[in-house]
């Protein structure tokens, strides 16, 4: 794993990733973490310092539900899982980077 | 109320936090594990991966604190900053607040210490006072006998004990002349009964309580300062009293203990508290009636309880003593509601007028800010656009009413700590006046208030500020034309001035009954007169011959006195409120038990009608008889039980002063005059002569010149004959009588004040709601100048558009009033509740001052320069 591999994450970006991972199946925080690394094929790592805040805060804003559940191997743990109004939030927030991502990439294909 | 809910469950969050960490640290550790390394290190690496633990459970904490503390710091940040962006506004809203909030609070200390708070000795709430009483006679008997006392203690189940006391003015004599000490001589079990011991010294011996037993008093801490110099060697000291009579109170008493300065019991002026034995051989007849009974209930044992326990004692009793108990019963009452008495409503009408002032500065503060929305219209709708929740933006306006409204309760609590002194200066005698303090429960109040304030003033311009849609197209359009809302903003004002008209209504009220009273022909002559007490004691009436001789005497002496036209004694002051009513018998003539006569009865010496320059109708009064008590009666006895008939020569009868029966013969017939009070028409009177002075009687004297004058010279010829007797309470009968309705007085004052307040403020409001729209309207009115409209119906329209609000006002102001006069009945004297008189002038005085202030605003838009205006788009 080398540095310039690594990205850091956009501004508010980790917000749509977390609901988005949630939106594939309840999972709890390590998961999450993990899940994101596999799909990025490591090139995104969240850091546990800001994916606990986010998902408390996401779980604050109704958007992500919450349950104590047993874990693959057999320990307690606080599953995620993602509410109607989360759902909602990650659609529009889909849209919005899909906007931006084009918008983005029409500018950096122009040629000079 | 998230973040209360929050703050309940702070202990188990934590504990989440920390299970759902250490869960992902033990899934990085089995991961270690899985890739080969040792446990110990795999862990160590899990924990360098995961970072400091506390420090994210501290970032989580944030998480779940944030909109609370932070939201509201950032709240009351910008609240501050529009504070001091607008000061004037802010200053006008924070001082009408302090002096609301700040009446409020002065006067709900009152009411707490005097109403709610309970007694200030230990559990206050066990005390009650007992009364024993005389179901078929009408009066009643407040009194009970000592033996009958321990009857009641020993045979009840109750009560902890129970105890009693009676006072007498005493003359101390060991200085250079005698003074006037208040003695309370009390039942075994005193200080039990009230639970509480002596600041200095001990309580009584059960010797000390015994008749024949060692002389002991317990001295009041204000007698400690006064004249020991707060000295602890006071105690084993003696103090000597005058008038001794032998074999009933030797004159020396050993000072056994210092009450605490806060025991002000019986009441407080009370100097010295002395055991009265109850075994003492003049103390056993069961008919004499000393003590005023007070008992302190078990724990748990409610009135009713102990009262039902108290009947069948008392049945037991009537059974054992047919003679003297047979017809008594008994009645309890709460302590504090005997020592409270009249001055409940009082405070209640106090604090309902404050409360209505309080409402009325909200209500001006509320269209104030109401009017300052529509300039932040353009602000509110950036918040709106910025993403702000309507909820967010009624949590920040509201947090700004909040800030002010804090502000005014703390200048308030200002005016509210100055408040015990002003009672304590304007009503003496209001009970329990000492206790009122300003502690943390009358800040809590203040505090409370604030908030509700907040409520009532801030909610209203919230909400409607914060109306989506309407908020942007407002922005747009309150230049050109109002909008409905103008509406609400009348509204409040003339709910102001509604209830301005209830508070000056019941000022008025009030007013107009102190102007009957002063007017009132009282049927006695109360100037010129000095009135004055000379101590006495209730065991000199043992030697009833001796006592009349030497009241005899002292009169005599006082009349010889240059200056002094009449002298006489009175058993209680003309015109001061107050009677003694009682059943009597009219010997001659047919009995019909049915019909009662109930009288007020009074004991006067000789010359007392020529004193007080009542008109002799009929006959001699008072004439010195030394075989039977001549008896006069007043002309609303003789018309009521005799008619047309001659009233003289009939015999009258009473046993209503149990032991002390009373018989004489009308000799005289006298005019009515307001004896039991100037407020009240002269009831049927029977005026008993006796040349007896017992404690509390008065002597009346005529004088010639000013009376005040005389004061003096008497004082001195008294000591001269009567040398260890004190004279006290030397004051004309004026000021006696203008003393009885201090309390009245002072009421219509407060609440006149408040009434001139309310009016003003409502007048305020009136003024600048008017002249708000007409600032907005300027451009209205200057387009219809423009167009030919007359100056003078411009102002015409604005001057009735004030003037409707102001007559719709006062109309429910008048039923509002009319719906609580009815609190004032009783304090009224010789207007009724819905005076005419009082009604068309309030209203008269209120459509007068709305007038300018309509006037003014509206001659202000006719003035509007139309080119002015135009220039302006």
């Amino acid at each position: 794993m080398t540095p310039d591999k690594k990205s850091e994450l956009l501004q508010g970006t980790l917000d749509m990733l977390i609901l988005k991972v949630v939106a594939l199946c309840p999972i709890h925080g390590y998961g999450i973490s993990q899940r994101i690394r596999q799909i990025s094929k490591d090139v995104l790592q969240v850091q546990q310092g800001s994916l606990y805040p986010a998902l408390h805060r996401l779980e604050k804003r109704g958007w992500l539900e919450s349950a104590w559940r047993e874990s693959e191997n057999g320990r307690q743990a606080k599953f995620y899982k993602l509410s109607a109004k989360g759902r909602k939030q990650l659609a529009q927030e889909e849209l919005t980077w899909q906007r931006l991502a084009g918008a983005i990439a029409l500018i950096l294909q122009t040629s000079e | 109320m998230n973040w209360l809910k929050s703050l309940v469950r702070k202990d188990s969050q934590e504990k989440e936090f920390d299970r759902e960490l250490r869960f992902h640290i033990r899934e990085l550790t089995q991961k270690n594990i899985d890739a080969g390394m040792r446990p110990g290190e795999a862990h160590r690496q899990a924990m360098l991966e995961f970072g400091g633990k506390e420090q994210m459970t501290e970032r989580l904490r944030e998480v779940h604190q944030i909109p609370v503390v932070e939201t509201l710091a950032m709240n009351l940040r910008f609240a501050w900053r529009l504070v001091r962006k607008a000061p004037l506004f802010s200053l006008t809203i924070i001082l009408t607040l302090a002096l609301g909030i700040g009446a409020n609070s002065a006067v709900f200390s009152a009411i707490d210490a005097v109403l709610l708070r309970s007694l200030s000795f230990p559990h206050g709430d066990e005390l009650v006072r007992v009364q024993q009483y005389t179901p078929k006679e009408k009066s009643p008997q407040t009194f009970a006998a000592p033996t009958r006392l321990e009857d009641w203690n020993r045979m009840n189940s109750t009560f902890q004990a129970m105890t009693g006391y009676f006072v007498e003015d005493d003359s101390e004599t060991s200085g250079s002349l005698p003074e006037k000490l208040t003695h309370a001589f009390v039942a075994p079990r005193f200080l039990q009964v009230w639970g509480v011991s002596p600041a200095l010294g001990r309580d009584f011996t059960p010797e000390e309580e015994l008749f024949g037993g060692p002389n002991a008093v317990l001295i009041s801490a204000r007698l400690w300062r006064r004249r020991f110099g707060g000295n602890p060697d006071a105690v084993g000291k003696a103090l000597q009293f005058g008038s001794p009579i032998p074999g009933h109170r030797p004159s020396s008493y050993t000072i056994v203990g210092v009450m605490s300065p806060s025991f002000l019991f019986p009441d407080r002026d009370a100097d010295l508290w002395s055991p009265s034995p109850v075994n003492a051989p003049y103390a056993q007849n069961r008919a004499v009636t000393w003590y005023t009974v007070i008992g302190r209930l078990k724990p748990g044992v409610s009135i009713g309880k102990a009262e039902a326990d108290l009947a069948t004692v008392q049945l037991q009793l009537g059974k054992q003593f047919p003679k003297t108990d047979a017809k008594l019963a008994v009645q309890l009452f709460p302590l504090k509601q005997t020592l409270v008495g009249d001055s409940q409503r009082s405070l209640w009408i106090l604090f309902g007028s404050v409360t209505l002032l309080l409402l009325i500065a909200c209500t001006n503060i509320a269209a104030l800010l109401l009017a300052r929305m529509m300039d932040r219209e353009h602000e509110i709708a950036v918040r709106f656009s910025l993403g702000a929740s309507r909820r967010n933006v009624i949590g920040q306006l509201l947090t700004e009413v909040f800030l002010l409204a804090f502000l005014g309760s703390l200048a308030g609590l200002g005016l509210a700590a100055g408040a015990a002194r002003l009672f304590r200066t304007f009503t003496p005698n209001l009970p329990r006046v000492e206790e009122i303090t300003l502690d943390w429960r009358i800040v809590f109040y203040a505090l409370v208030s604030a908030l509700a304030v907040t409520f009532l003033c801030g909610m209203l311009p919230a909400l409607r500020g914060t109306r989506r849609g309407i908020a942007g197209a407002l922005a747009k359009s309150n230049k050109t034309q109002v909008s409905g809302r103008n509406q609400v903003q009348w509204a409040l004002v003339g709910v102001q001035v509604a209830l301005a008209v209830t508070l000056l209504i019941g000022a008025g009220l009030l007013q107009r009954s102190l102007a009957e009273l002063a007017r009132v022909a009282p049927g006695f002559d109360p100037t010129h007169v000095l009135t004055l007490q000379i101590s006495e004691s209730y065991g000199e009436t043992g030697d009833m011959k001796a006592l009349t001789q030497r009241t005899n005497r002292i009169l005599e002496t006082l009349r010889a006195v240059p200056g002094v036209e009449a002298a006489s004694l009175v058993s209680s002051l003309p015109g001061v409120p107050g009677r003694q009513q009682i059943e009597i018998k009219i010997v001659e003539g047919e009995q019909d038990p049915n019909r009662k006569v109930i009288v007020d009865s009074r004991f006067v010496s000789t010359g007392y009608f020529a004193a007080m320059h009542i008109p002799v109708l009929v006959g001699e009064p008072c004439q010195d008889s030394p075989n039977a008590t001549p008896v006069t009666v007043n002309r609303s006895f003789a018309n009521t039980y005799f008619g047309q008939g001659p009233a003289i020569g009939h015999h009258l009868i009473s046993t209503a002063y149990s032991g002390f029966p009373l018989s004489g013969e009308i000799r005289g017939v006298v005019g009515d005059a307001r004896e039991q009070g100037l407020n009240s028409e002269p009831m049927p009177t029977v005026y008993w002569c006796s040349n007896v002075a017992f404690p509390g009687t008065y002597y009346v004297v005529r004088t010639r010149g000013e009376p005040t004058a005389l004061a003096d010279p008497l004082r001195r010829t008294i000591h001269e004959i009567e040398p260890s007797r004190s004279v006290f309470d030397v004051a004309t009968l004026q000021e006696h009588l203008t003393g009885s309705f201090a309390e009245d007085r002072l009421r219509t004052i407060l609440l006149s004040l408040f009434a001139i307040t309310a009016v003003s403020l409502a007048c305020l409001g009136l003024y600048g709601t008017l002249s708000y729209f007409v600032s907005i309207r300027r451009r209205e009115v200057g387009l219809r100048l423009a167009l030919g409209a007359m100056r003078q119906h411009i102002a015409l329209r604005f001057l009735l558009q004030g003037l409707r609000v102001s007559v719709v006002g006062c109309l429910f102001g008048l039923a509002l009033a009319a719906a609580s006069v009815r609190l004032l009945s009783g304090m009224l004297y010789g207007v009724s509740s819905f005076d005419p008189v009082t009604f068309a002038g309030v209203i008269t005085l209120v459509l007068v001052v709305a007038v300018p202030a309509t006037l003014l605003p509206a001659v202000r838009a006719a003035r509007t320069d139309p080119m002015h205006v135009l220039r302006d788009e």
